[in-house]
């Protein structure tokens, strides 16, 4: 596994950029590829190497819908879903590389702090879609063009309907530490998900760590992925929980399940996840396709529809019946934040929780 | 053909040794039987023989060839012999044609050579009509005869025989034996033939080869082995006899119950303790003393069976010692009676301390 | 008899046997297979980052309680497994075997589905059952009792929850070996005694028991060892429990960043509490030996139960219900249910996933077709590796055959996740990277399953008398030809049943495959495993019954062939 850390080259690189800076002396012009447009050629080349392996780790149902959407438009290349948590997804990928082995194309977390190192690492590839370039703000792409905001969502709390009553639920993190819902809360685990994980920094930064060491003591249920206290309550096994996925719930709620969304007052946490290309890629081209499908305004209200998401990419439209983002009091996100603490609020994770 | 020669024969497992210093020469040609009972080492030398494991001490040749020692054992399909076993371990999988044939069609002999073989050797063992049947559908006499003609049809220079004829009921058995012994004079092959069962023995044999405990007690014809033992072991092992032990007082009387009893046969080593074997049917009973005659002694009568060709008789001496009598029917001494005994010192055998 | 004289044939055979080489060629494979990954485990838990040799990891490992917890915790879950699994099984085994028990072979039929089913697809089941709030049992008791909506019998999320399920799929060893040895306890032992008055009771007390002693002694060891080493079970239930055992723990350690270091630490003691436990038990049950040798036996006597007959059976039927019954009607509930834990009815039925599992998830049909390959090299090349070692040893055809024998038994030692880390460490580093692959899953599945098939066909060959290649030995046949033409038949039925017995503990091997395998190597109870971390309840009831349903065909399949013995240990997982 490489550890985290600059390798020599990373060095070079660093300190030419910083040269190479220091020279210009001007605002950093983004030293990304110029925009790339979907060309037969390209898809031909695609349709040639016949498949396209996406780790992710957006709910399974979406990333097959997603996939099944690409096959559709563009038969004869096949996607293979490797669905796993975000933690997972950043161990294989270590693993896989440690040893040489390039199984995966576009990679997809929901841990944004991931892209980071792997852009450091020297893994990804640079490539800009027509539409990151056209129609992406600036904070949700990456300036060297190796990886772009493809959904975003939220980590809020949630309720079973049948269970409690619009009343009586609670409204706010502290609300949970409440002695009636002992024994009734599922949350899920930083260890697994990239949310969680991203959401317990932005948790821990704005409420302190105070809160978590209280939650513990209230026999919660413990999961692993964000994607499965929303199933958990719908379910009917808890009747509240702690964090999971916002456009979880939506699904759920939007098929009739009995679930309810709550946006916490101390503010939710905002999770952003990239998309990227792998530079060792098997087959660079159906990757590159891909990507640039991801993007394309058809797709990301595919995300929105289907699969309860948020999109930055303006031509997507908000479905109607859920909260839009800008009435809603925001967590900010800080994935290099993220990346220097991962491994720290991990480990005091498990102290406090006990696994 | 040709003589099979082992030379300080052992093998040992641990500290014990199972076959212990055997050394024998067998004849070309000729029929030589290991006989002894259970664990005494006569299967293993068999195995030793047929090259199944190797040797711990000591040499097989067979026909001046060294086949067999410590460091080098020719494995048994390269030995050109061939065995029955005890258990005649027929092929279940295969026909009674198929088992028999195998040994020829490992040999790669064309297919006319090795039906007219195996037509031959069934025709003559009387399983032409059988040719087809598997093992488990024959008699145990049938299938002893499957495992002969197997062994016989591939001409082996050397044939080994593990109590072949144990599984057979007691009639199939006696019959079994004369056949085995005409076939051996037919074809004249070497066989070491191993048995527990003296009666075997005495009619196949022409060495035979007594072990207990790893060696060999005493090798001979059947008459030296049954008329000379030349051991206690031996002496009880063949022929029903009796064993008695005493003082000796020179080198050719022993002293019984204050009797000095004349042997022949081998010499005592005169003051120390010694032993003589009398064949249970030499003793002549007398119901009165006799006169002038070697070797009188008296005795009671304890117990008289009536076997219907002839009498068992236990008898008692002064010091407590017992004979066994057999006699004709005829007398008849009853029980509690005072008889004496007369041992022709020609059949009191002096045994080996 | 007259026989014609026949010609003599002059036959020197002279010719390169390869029997001697094969043979040693195999036995190098097996050394290969089982001790390099032994050997990778201790160096690296020796090793510290940097290289150099240390304690530090076993210091941790026993000194801080984030490690200390799951030992001791796994020490209770066993310890209480084993008991539990003895004092349930062995009535059953005494049932089944010494009594007039109606219908037994239907207890011994479910005892067998109960063998087969992989316990994490039963802890999966069982989560469906007992949840504490949206499971089955609870909802029901609910319904019946008229009970508030957070009142529950039952909690599956807890250390007891974890206990039952594996007690669950734990105790057919326990009922199998005590079943066996009543099986083939002669008659007249008990006959003994009741001519001497002894009425069925003090028999079954002074005489049955005593000498069933030894497979229950075994048995309990067996338990404690499978439920020490369970890693699906507890991955499933122990988390939102919120405790760690050994298995879990060591998995852990494989999240980034790895600490493979301390992961061979932990495997170490786990490994070390096996071997000694194995040998006791060798100990306990070699001295006695299971099968009473003597001449003639006689069939075993039923004790005639009367009246207690149908209570018997069906206090045997309710423990079945437990292993086998609820947990497969709760897969096929949440299997056509919309959601996995409402009450199938006629109106809500769904084929919505089945449809999800075969047509739209993009894994399934690459883990059904490795599995399926899979399946099938490891058991045609596990079959070849014990047929061949099986007769190396049966018949000490090389010197060093009885390490070759402890070799071929030796990673029944090693639980299963403490090989997937070592074959990780031994195959992620040149010269052989095979991670990655299906080969190193191939390695893995050979190395686990071998000890089993081993020991099965060692008793075909015992049962196949080695004069029987003697005697085609003698005739000229090499030891190779003798095998192949002699030996090799006569264990058909044996070979087929291995090959399927291994075929079938490879579909439900989960604890190695979790640490080595890759997108492209997925098999499908990986598929299943990580289909629960994203609690997508139906798309797993559908594959665990996929899963079920090939394993019983070949099972079945298997039980037609007479012989088959039902004395055989599976692998847990």
């Amino acid at each position: 596994m490489k550890k985290p850390g600059f390798s020599r080259r990373d060095v070079l690189i660093g300190s030419s950029a910083l040269a190479v800076g220091t020279v210009f002396a001007s605002p950093i012009r983004a030293a990304a590829p110029p925009p790339t447009a979907i060309t037969p050629a390209m898809i031909e080349a695609a349709k040639k190497e016949g498949k396209v392996v996406w780790y992710t780790s957006v709910d399974l149902p979406v990333a097959e819908k997603v996939g099944k959407a690409f096959e559709a438009k563009y038969p004869g290349v096949a996607v293979r879903v490797e669905r796993t948590g975000a933690e997972r997804v950043f161990q294989r990928i270590g693993q896989e590389y440690a040893s040489n082995i390039h199984a995966v194309d576009v990679v997809q977390s929901s841990d944004a702090a991931h892209f980071i190192v792997w852009k450091r690492d020297g893994i990804l590839a640079p490539y800009v879609p027509e539409d990151v370039a056209k129609f992406y703000p600036a904070e949700h792409k990456d300036p060297d063009g190796m990886f772009a905001t493809w959904r975003a969502w939220l980590c809020t709390l949630g309720y079973n309907t049948n269970m409690v009553k619009k009343e009586e639920a609670p409204k706010s993190f502290a609300d949970l530490l409440d002695q009636k819902w002992t024994g009734k809360i599922v949350k899920a685990h930083p260890g697994y998900s990239g949310t969680i994980m991203t959401a317990t920094f932005q948790i821990t930064r704005d409420i302190g760590w105070d809160y978590l060491e209280k939650l513990a003591k209230q026999k919660i249920m413990q999961v692993q992925s964000s994607t499965d206290p929303p199933k958990k309550l719908a379910l009917g096994e808890r009747a509240v929980m702690a964090d999971g996925n916002e456009y979880n719930m939506f699904q759920l709620k939007e098929k009739g399940d009995p679930v309810e969304i709550i946006y916490p007052t101390e503010g939710t946490p905002l999770i952003v996840g990239p998309n990227g290309v792998l530079k060792n890629a098997p087959n660079p081209n159906a990757a590159r396709l891909f990507q640039s499908f991801c993007f394309t305004p058809e797709t990301q209200q595919l995300i929105v529809d289907v699969g309860g998401l948020r999109s930055f990419h303006p031509q997507a439209k908000e479905k109607a019946g859920r909260t839009p983002l800008k009435d809603i009091k925001l967590m900010k996100d800080d994935p290099a934040g993220v990346e220097k603490t991962a491994e720290e609020i991990k480990a005091r994770y498990t102290k406090i929780f006990g696994v | 053909m040709a003589s099979v020669e082992l030379r300080g024969l052992t093998k040992r497992y641990d500290t014990i040794a199972v076959v212990d210093d055997v050394s024998l020469h067998i004849e070309h040609g000729s029929l030589v039987c290991l006989l002894g009972p259970s664990g005494c080492g006569k299967t293993t030398t068999l195995r030793l023989i047929a090259g199944f494991m190797e040797p711990t001490v000591g040499e097989i040749f067979v026909g001046g060839r060294l086949l067999s020692s410590p460091a080098r054992t020719l494995p048994p399909e390269q030995r050109n012999m061939s065995m029955i076993f005890q258990s005649y371990a027929l092929w279940p999988h295969m026909t009674v044609a198929e088992n028999v044939a195998y040994g020829l069609k490992l040999r790669k002999l064309d297919r006319d050579t090795i039906a007219r073989k195996l037509n031959a050797i069934l025709s003559t063992t009387r399983l032409a009509n059988m040719a087809d049947r598997y093992p488990g559908e024959l008699s145990g006499g049938q299938q002893q005869r499957v495992a002969l003609a197997r062994a016989l049809v591939v001409d082996p220079e050397t044939l080994l025989l593990d109590e072949p004829l144990s599984n057979l009921d007691a009639n199939l058995r006696e019959e079994m034996r004369f056949e085995v012994r005409r076939l051996h004079d037919e074809y004249r092959y070497t066989t070491v033939y191993v048995t527990h069962d003296q009666a075997e023995a005495m009619t196949t044999a022409d060495v035979i080869a007594v072990m207990n405990a790893g060696k060999i007690e005493q090798a001979g014809s059947p008459e030296d082995i049954y008329d000379r033992p030349r051991s206690e072991f031996v002496a009880r092992f063949i022929g029903a006899s009796n064993v008695v032990k005493g003082k000796a007082l020179d080198e050719n009387h022993l002293s019984l119950a204050g009797t000095a009893l004349r042997c022949t046969g081998g010499k005592f080593a005169p003051g120390r303790d010694a032993a003589l074997s009398i064949r249970q049917h030499d003793i002549r009973l007398h119901a009165a003393a006799l006169q002038a005659v070697e070797n009188v002694m008296k005795a009671t009568v304890v117990r008289q069976v009536f076997l219907g060709s002839s009498r068992d008789y236990l008898v008692e001496v002064a010091d407590a010692t017992q004979f066994r009598v057999v006699t004709s029917a005829d007398e008849s001494i009853p029980q509690g009676s005072a008889v004496w005994l007369e041992l022709p010192p020609d059949h009191c055998r002096a045994l080996r301390a | 008899m007259t026989i014609a004289l026949t010609e003599r044939t002059g036959w020197k055979p002279v010719r390169f046997d390869a029997s001697q080489a094969t043979l040693y060629a195999f036995a190098a494979l097996l050394c290969v297979l089982v001790i390099l990954p032994l050997s990778w485990l201790v160096i690296y838990s020796l090793t510290d980052k940097s290289g150099g040799l240390t304690l530090e990891n076993f210091r941790r490992l026993f000194t801080e309680s984030v490690f200390l917890e799951p030992l001791i915790t796994t020490f209770i879950i066993a310890t209480s497994s084993s008991v539990i699994c003895c004092s349930v099984a062995a009535p059953m085994g005494w049932l089944v075997a010494r009594t007039d028990l109606p219908l037994s072979r239907i207890i011994r039929a479910l005892v067998t589905a109960s063998f087969v089913t992989p316990p994490f697809l039963g802890a999966i089941a069982w989560e469906l059952l007992a949840a504490p709030n949206s499971g089955l049992l609870n909802k029901f008791f609910r319904f019946i009792t008229g009970a508030p909506q957070d009142e529950h019998l039952f909690n599956i999320y807890s250390m007891s929850g974890l206990v039952f399920v594996i007690c669950c799929y734990t105790f057919p060893y326990v009922f199998v070996l005590v079943a066996n040895a009543l099986d083939r306890m002669p008659g007249d032992l008990e006959d003994a005694s009741s001519i001497l008055g002894g009425r069925a009771w003090v028999t079954a007390r002074r005489v049955t028991i005593p000498l069933a002693l030894p497979a229950l002694l075994a048995g309990a060891i067996i338990a404690f060892l499978q439920a020490m080493t369970l890693f699906g079970s507890p991955a499933i239930l122990a988390l939102p429990a919120g405790f760690h055992t050994m298995t879990t723990k060591i998995w852990s350690l494989f999240q980034y960043p790895p600490k493979p270091e301390l992961a061979a630490a932990a495997s170490l003691p786990l490994l070390i509490l096996t071997v000694m436990l194995l040998r006791a038990e060798h100990f306990i049950l070699g001295r006695r030996g299971y099968s009473v040798v003597a001449g003639k036996q006689s069939a075993p006597r039923l004790i005639p139960l009367r009246w207690m007959k149908w209570v018997a059976f069906a206090g045997c039927m309710v423990v079945l219900l437990l292993p086998v019954i609820l947990p497969y009607a709760a897969l096929v509930n949440a299997a056509f249910s919309p959601i996995a834990t409402t009450l199938l009815t006629p109106a809500n039925a769904t084929l919505h996933n089945i449809n999800f599992v075969f047509f739209e998830l993009s894994a399934t049909k690459v883990a059904l077709k490795n599995t399926i390959i899979l399946g099938t090299l490891a058991a045609t090349l596990g079959t070849l590796l014990a047929v061949v070692i099986g007769y190396l040893t049966a018949r000490k055809a090389v010197p060093g055959y009885r390490a070759l024998g402890f070799l071929a038994t030796a990673p029944i030692a090693i639980p299963g996740i403490v090989l997937g880390v070592g074959l990780f460490l031994s195959y992620t580093r040149p010269p052989f990277v095979l991670y990655g692959t299906i080969w190193i899953l191939l390695l893995a599945y050979l190395t686990i399953e071998l000890p089993a098939a081993y020991q099965q066909l060692q008793s075909a060959y015992r049962a196949v008398h080695p004069e029987l290649e003697d005697a085609s030995r003698i005739l000229g046949a090499t030891r190779l030809q003798a095998l192949r033409q002699i030996t090799a038949p006569l264990l058909c039925t044996s070979v087929i049943a291995t090959w399927c017995f291994i075929f079938v503990s490879v579909i439900r091997e989960l604890s190695a495959a979790i640490i080595l395998f890759t997108s492209e190597t997925k098999v499908i109870s990986v598929l299943i495993f990580d289909l629960k971390e994203s609690g997508d309840l139906g798309a797993i009831a559908v594959l665990g019954l996929a899963m079920l349903l090939l394993t019983f065909t070949v099972v079945l399949f298997v039980n037609r062939i007479p012989g088959f013995g039902s004395g055989v240990r599976l692998r847990n997982n």
